[in-house]
């Protein structure tokens, strides 16, 4: 066990269920602060609720421990593309937690959401409603709402499933940034690849954990096919996963 | 024109109508945003019997009588959609009938004269009294406070309600504030436009509103300035036209309507979603 101050997210023996069924078992693990820690595991893995319940949105068995503010990511699909707001608005809403029932966002809130827009390369759209930017436009706006929120610990929800190229490269590149500044991230991604170029630490789930460890310990066939099984094809040196990442457009 | 609007009676019509409209055209809009016209609807409708029970029992009285039947009517409908196999409208629907029937059938037990049934369905803009135009000053207030004061609660949760209820930005407290809100805005303006019409200027401004701009701030404001605009427009037309001033409110919002769906697809504003 490290030492509290250099801890950034913790659980211990974080269980989880709806109604009968188990979502997650007996979950022990240790995130250091400053660490981009990525979540594999397949199809109802219970990746979703892992977030979750580190949220301390759900009822859970065990505990769970983070070193200061969440932010969050939640998967992409929830929100109303109708809305009528525009990609500046979407940011500040990032600092609605913090401001409470009284207060409005002001000059200083909007300066920084401005800063932010900047960051994930959306300078020109500020303006733009949230329903006509791409898709891959919109999920770097909700990173951005993340970001606003200024917590020391984000929790994203697959923030780069359905995104093109460009805005995951854009999204990967802030997010790296963040934690140069401290900041603690968990990831959750269905992309084995990506998860091994850009994560510190890597957290494979199948309702328990399965395994915990840098890339290359947990990059071995072995351990992926105790998570993935089946879905799971070894072709001589290279992995490749059939997985299908389509189930979370359903509504 | 408004030398239409010389009378006394017709005055206070309109400032009623006008002050009605500020909340009518808020609240409208988180309806509009929230999916929540055919509740709203239904809740006008389900006022139909409480008015007639307040009229018949005057210690209770037709204000007090609607607003219980609104909140009973809301109550009811959230406690039965918990069961998930009836879900969509049918319960909703399903109360709207019972209250159209029960309001009918207490009416005839009450005897005819007790209240006129049309004033109560259509309302009779042209009889609100100086409490009335009171009621709806007050409710035009709370109105528009509980409006500024909710909208970031509002916007998040209804933009995305995940992200909103997991990080405290928005939560359930501040969507059930607004059922209530609706239910005693539906109330006071039930002696302008009756409980059938009422949805006509609760819904009907704010989607034309959301027809004419993609920034929620000035729907909110076009919404309330088309809820004026038709009343004024409603009421002149009634007394142009020698017809039922409720009637001809709700039959000027919808011409707003169409003429703002045409325009927008001959101008283009709402724009579609750029391709991924």
């Amino acid at each position: 066990m490290s030492e509290p101050g250099e801890v950034g997210l913790r659980a211990d023996g974080l269980s989880v269920s709806f109604d009968a069924r188990r979502a997650l078992v007996d979950v022990s693990f240790e995130v250091p602060r400053a660490t981009f820690a990525g979540v594999l595991g397949p199809n109802g893995a219970g990746k979703t609720t892992l977030l979750r319940a580190l949220l301390g949105a759900l009822p859970h068995a065990g505990s769970k421990w983070i070193g200061g503010r969440p932010a969050y990511v939640p998967q992409a699909g929830a929100v109303d593309n109708a809305f009528p707001i525009d990609a500046l608005g979407v940011v500040l809403m990032g600092r609605y937690p913090r401001l409470g029932w009284r207060r409005r966002p002001g000059r200083a809130d909007r300066h920084r959401a401005l800063e932010i827009l900047d960051a994930v390369g959306l300078a020109g759209e500020a303006r733009s409603p949230f329903g006509t930017l791409s898709s891959g436009q919109r999920q770097r706006t909700l990173v951005g709402r993340a970001l606003a929120q200024e917590g020391d610990v984000l929790l994203l929800d697959e923030p780069l499933t359905g995104v093109d190229t460009p805005s995951q490269e854009v999204i990967l590149g802030v997010l790296d940034g963040e934690r140069r500044r401290g900041r603690t991230l968990l990831m959750t991604t269905h992309d084995l690849g990506q998860a091994a170029r850009v994560c510190d630490l890597l957290l494979v789930l199948n309702e328990t954990l399965v395994a915990v460890g840098p890339p290359e310990e947990v990059f071995r066939p072995e351990v992926l096919g105790r998570a993935y099984g089946h879905e799971l094809l070894l072709l001589g040196g290279y992995t490749a996963l059939v997985d299908d990442a389509a189930h979370h457009s359903a509504p | 024109m408004l030398d239409a609007l010389d009378t006394p009676y017709l005055q206070r019509a309109l400032l009623a109508g006008l002050l009605i409209a500020v909340p009518l055209g808020l609240l409208g809009c988180w309806v509009v945003l929230r999916g929540l016209a055919f509740y709203a609807h239904a809740v006008g409708v389900a006022t139909f019997p409480g008015t007639v029970v307040g009229v018949a029992l005057p210690v209770l009285g037709p204000f007090a009588g609607a607003l219980l039947a609104a909140v009973g009517f809301s109550l009811a409908v959230s406690a039965a959609e918990r069961d998930h196999r009836v879900r969509g409208g049918a319960v909703t629907g399903l109360a709207l009938a019972v209250a159209l029937a029960v309001g009918a059938l207490l009416l005839t037990l009450a005897g005819a004269g007790v209240a006129p049934v049309e004033g109560v369905l259509f309302g009779s803009l042209l009889a609100v009294s100086n409490l009335d135009v009171l009621a709806c000053a007050a409710v035009g207030a709370i109105g528009l406070a509980a409006t500024a004061r909710l909208l970031p609660r509002l916007a998040a949760t209804t933009f995305d309600e995940e992200w909103a209820a997991r990080t405290g930005a928005g939560d359930r407290v501040a969507g059930v504030l607004l059922l209530g809100l609706v239910a005693l805005v539906v109330v006071s303006a039930l002696p302008a436009v009756g409980s059938l019409l009422v949805s006509a200027l609760l819904v009907v401004p704010a989607a034309t509103a959301r027809l004419l701009t993609e920034r929620l701030e000035s729907m909110l404001w076009w919404a309330v300035g088309l809820c004026s605009l038709e009343v004024v427009g409603g009421l002149v037309a009634a007394r142009a036209l020698d017809v039922p001033p409720g009637a001809a409110v709700a039959a000027v919002a919808g011409a707003g309507f169409a003429l703002a769906t045409a325009g927008s697809a001959a101008v283009g504003f709402g724009r579609r979603p750029r391709p991924a």
